[in-house]
């Protein structure tokens, strides 16, 4: 619904079933030093040599110490079942289990609360998982956590004072959480106390068990959370306990909201003393994490190039990443796999519903310097399709360099020579628009955005295009315009997603397939609805296996890039800074945000 | 008199109403209106939207949805959930407003002794180096940007980021019960500040009107009559006060629903910076609330000038 700079869920994942096998395998042994290797899909290549980065980042720390956390946003749902932000999670991954996550710098799903890899019936319509036993709640609740506590907390997910965001996205296919109103449901089942098992309508097992990474399958004990979850909203967060190394601070009734965590103002993460690293991978080398909410990011920046013990955790001010490349440049991680950018293009009605209008205006824009204009090379990589860096499907969509034989993608800086062929070819001879239409463009009116506009809106002027471009504040541009079909917008310039967890079906499907198209929140921006290409997504749905649908992904990927349905111009790099004695490490498939988990003081 | 404090404050409340239709209305047409749209993640579900109008109740109608907000906000001083993270506005405000009740009152100290200080001296010095060095010092200081000023300050004077390092920088404010040493210096910087502008108005003002009045009659005849130069100087003083007793009220007023820039630059938590953020995100419960704490103080503080105002001035009587 909109930028992915404001929503910024994610959890990535890995293709490659050897480094899955390896991340798998590396268990807690992160303490030993060792650097845990990365799946490809690109990430490395995107990053500028000599600098850091969380594909490659060392696992190993030492133990002890409080980390100081500077961050200007406050958290939106540190519950587990409402949570969907990249800062909400830094905090959520650190103190929930799911049933699967992520090594810090692996995309590979690595089992969690899960004994072991989740287990696709032949049919794909089953999914069964094992859970670890020893597994305990922090306190009050204290008990061992069972099966039924994770159908519980997905079960809750559809009581409406919870509302997850996500649960009928990606788990409408089992059977009942259509109907689902916070009750039991029907597919869900226990058969004991560590067993769980999905019964699916549809054979969509392979992509259900992926979505096993989101927070939502971390398990929450009924028999305390049921009444906070009866109030309407549900404040279940004020309450929360936690089962992973860290917990909110809380007092002995389990109250956290004035305690471990102040809205607006202040979140501590102190051990949680029911842990064990006995069943979990991650290492938790610090004692405590401060996080102190608020805050300007220009200052905050400098107190923490400056500053000892501490970390930023959001996106930072351009100025300070080029101060940071330039006399700070040990304490700058780069992390790949921050999404796409794109131009979305009308492709229903008005001039761009011709495709050779699309290409026309592709091969005209001078997509590097949208994305100088974005900070350059250190946060930025052009874009020639859109499965982007780290997510599988990246390589089979043609890795940099995108499709072959595409002439309208060959010229990053843009060519006017093969814009014009294309309108040309659309039916205007000299090579200009000299139609009647006027061209809407809305961008945002806040930098980089409201450059990027600009660029976008040149280059259609220097087809002949006669344009109006509209900037508004960013919130508006998606909730008023380019979220809303009936406006009928022809470009939206600054456009773009990221996925929510490690399946290329997450990047393309909400944004270019016809049936993801709603009258309201709509993120198929372009309105793309070409039926070969919605058969194809369906197809691609019930693929088995990560290389499978990574080839399958891939494939639609590059009919999408052959539509011109959009133009993409960015594949977006998260950089974040640390302390000098700090060794931050990002997780990569979290925007680059840090882990609190892997994180150490030197 | 108390018949008049009673008449003005039903009309504060009256007042107070149509702010709070004001705030409801601007935010239901506003572009990005839809809090359960917001609320239902980035792939909104029809389905999913509707059932969260129903929990923050948006699907019900317009006008019993004010006078459900209205009955919870002056029967029980409710505001409602924030939309963002849910927590009860109420809760949230009375977290920050010790924050912003510190920042504002000292920082209304400091000007209003630097600034009538600096004013009367000006204005008894007419011309003088001084003068023109206090005037010339005014104009620079209302013409920095309180932003700016508050990045200059922690660059040069913070702890942590500053080349002199002497004073707690950014985030540094600790409560007053909890750490008093904390809470004073954490502020020195902030209330400078928030102080500097507001102060080089008051020096201007103070400077123009006792300027004026030395000049009616009866300082004329004060000093005809041998009084000395200080007692005539007293009478002017209160003679000129009246203006600044006014803007005085509104600036601790407007301040007091929070000094959004200061608050923001030096990592305060209190009002300004919450509906900074609100309106940032959208959070239209934490907006309205901070937006009607502000015109409450608004009508307050008005209330109280013009009480002041009989006191100070004989002139003026309320029946």
């Amino acid at each position: 619904m909109r930028s992915h700079k404001t929503i910024a869920a994610g959890v990535l994942a890995a293709a490659l079933a050897s480094t899955l096998a390896a991340c798998g395998s590396s268990s807690s042994s992160s303490s030993s030093g060792t650097t845990a290797s990365a799946s490809s899909n690109g990430a490395s290549s995107v990053v500028p040599a000599g600098y850091q980065s969380t594909v490659n980042e060392s696992l190993a720390g030492k133990r002890g110490g409080t980390l100081q956390v500077l961050q200007e946003s406050d958290f939106e749902h540190l519950d587990p079942g409402i949570s969907y932000f990249a800062l909400d999670y830094t905090v959520v991954f650190a103190t929930q289990r799911p049933l699967y996550s992520n090594e810090p710098n692996s995309t590979a799903p690595t089992p969690d609360i899960a004994s072991g890899s989740p287990e696709v019936s032949a049919n794909n319509e089953t999914v069964t998982v094992h859970l670890k036993e020893g597994i305990h709640f922090s306190p009050p609740v204290n008990r061992e956590v069972t099966s039924a506590d994770v159908a519980y907390a997905i079960e809750r997910g559809a009581n409406p004072n919870v509302a997850n965001p996500y649960l009928t996205t990606y788990f409408d296919s089992i059977e009942g959480v259509p109907q689902a109103k916070g009750g039991p449901i029907k597919g869900i089942e226990t058969p004991n106390k560590h067993e769980i098992v999905f019964h699916l309508t549809e054979p969509k097992g392979f992509f259900v068990a992926e979505a096993l990474v989101l927070p939502l399958t971390a398990p929450v004990p009924k028999e305390y959370a049921e009444k906070f979850d009866n109030n309407k909203p549900s404040n279940y967060a004020d309450y929360e306990v936690a089962t992973g190394p860290y917990m909110l601070e809380n007092n002995a009734q389990g109250k956290v909201l004035g305690i471990g965590y102040v809205p607006g103002k202040s979140a501590t993460l102190v051990r949680n003393p029911n842990w064990s690293d006995k069943t979990d991978f991650r290492p938790a080398y610090l004692n405590e994490i401060d996080i102190k909410i608020g805050g300007s990011q220009p200052v905050i920046d400098r107190q923490v190039l400056e500053g000892t013990n501490v970390v930023q955790n959001e996106p930072v001010a351009q100025p300070a990443v080029q101060l940071a490349a330039e006399h700070y440049k040990s304490q700058m991680v780069l992390s790949p796999g921050g999404g796409n950018r794109y131009v979305s293009l009308d492709n229903k009605v008005g001039p761009f519903s011709n495709i050779d209008l699309r290409k026309a205006v592709w091969a005209e824009l001078d997509r590097a310097a949208l994305d100088r204009a974005r900070g350059g090379d250190l946060v930025a990589t052009v874009a020639s399709h859109f499965i982007y860096p780290t997510i599988p499907g990246f390589e089979q969509a043609g890795s940099l360099t995108g499709p072959k034989g595409l002439d309208y993608n060959e010229h990053p800086e843009g060519d006017m020579t093969i814009a014009e062929k294309y309108m040309k070819l659309a039916g205007y001879s000299s090579g200009k628009y000299t139609g009647s239409s006027t061209i809407q463009v809305v961008g945002a009116s806040s930098p980089p955005e409201k450059e990027d506009a600009e660029i976008v809106n040149q280059a259609l002027k220097s087809l002949g295009f006669n344009t109006k471009l509209t900037l508004v504040e960013l919130a508006t541009m998606y909730a008023k315009y380019c979220d809303v079909p009936k406006e009928e917008i022809d470009v939206c310039p600054t456009v773009g997603w990221i996925a929510d967890f490690a399946d290329p079906q997450t990047v393309l499907n909400p944004t270019f397939n016809g049936k993801s198209i709603v009258a309201t929140g709509n993120v198929n921006y372009g309105q793309v609805n070409v039926p070969t290409l919605n058969a194809a997504m369906a197809a691609a749905e019930v693929v088995k296996g990560r290389e499978a649908r990574a080839k399958a992904w891939g494939k639609i990927d590059d009919e999408i890039v052959e539509d011109a349905a959009a133009i993409p111009y960015d594949w977006e790099t998260s950089p974040r800074l640390e302390g000098s004695d700090v060794h931050g490490v990002g997780m990569l498939w979290n925007e680059g945000c840090w882990d609190y988990s892997f994180t150490s003081l030197k | 008199m108390i018949r008049y404090i009673i008449r003005r404050l039903l009309w504060g409340v009256l007042l107070l109403i149509v702010v709070a239709a004001l705030m409801f209305v601007l935010f239901r047409i506003l572009p990005t209106g839809n809090p359960a749209l917001l609320r239902a993640g980035r792939d909104p579900q029809p389905k999913l939207v509707k059932e969260i109008e129903v929990v923050l109740g948006l699907n019900k109608s317009l006008p019993t949805q004010f006078w459900d907000y209205l009955k919870e906000v002056f029967l029980h001083f409710k505001f409602g959930y924030s939309y963002y993270n849910q927590e009860e506005v109420r809760s949230l405000i009375a977290e920050r407003l010790p924050a912003t009740l510190s920042l504002t009152i000292g920082a209304a100290l400091l000007w209003i002794v630097g600034g009538l200080g600096v004013g009367v001296i000006s204005a008894l010095r007419r011309h003088s180096l001084l003068d023109r060095f206090a005037m010339g010092t005014a104009l620079v200081l209302i013409s920095a940007p309180e932003f700016w000023l508050g990045l200059v300050f922690l660059y040069l004077f913070a702890s942590d980021i500053g080349i002199v390092k002497i004073l707690p920088g950014a985030g540094s404010y600790a409560g007053l019960t909890s750490d008093p040493w904390k809470w004073f210096t954490s502020l020195i910087m902030p209330w400078i500040v928030l102080a500097s502008g507001s102060a080089a108005v008051f020096a201007r003002l103070m400077r123009s009107s006792l300027g004026e009045a030395m000049k009616e009659d009866y300082i004329r005849t004060a000093r005809a009559k041998g009084l000395p130069e200080r007692h005539v100087a007293r009478q002017g003083v209160r003679a000129a006060i009246n203006p600044i007793v006014t803007l005085f009220g509104l600036e601790v007023g407007a301040l007091l629903g929070g000094a959004i820039l200061v608050e923001y630059v030096f990592n305060i938590p209190g009002i300004g910076e919450l509906n900074y953020k609100a309106i940032q995100s959208s959070d239209f419960p934490v907006t309205q609330g901070t937006v009607l704490l502000a015109s409450m103080f608004i009508i307050l503080a008005n209330i109280v000038v013009d009480v002041a105002y009989a006191y100070l001035d004989p002139r003026v009587r309320y029946s």
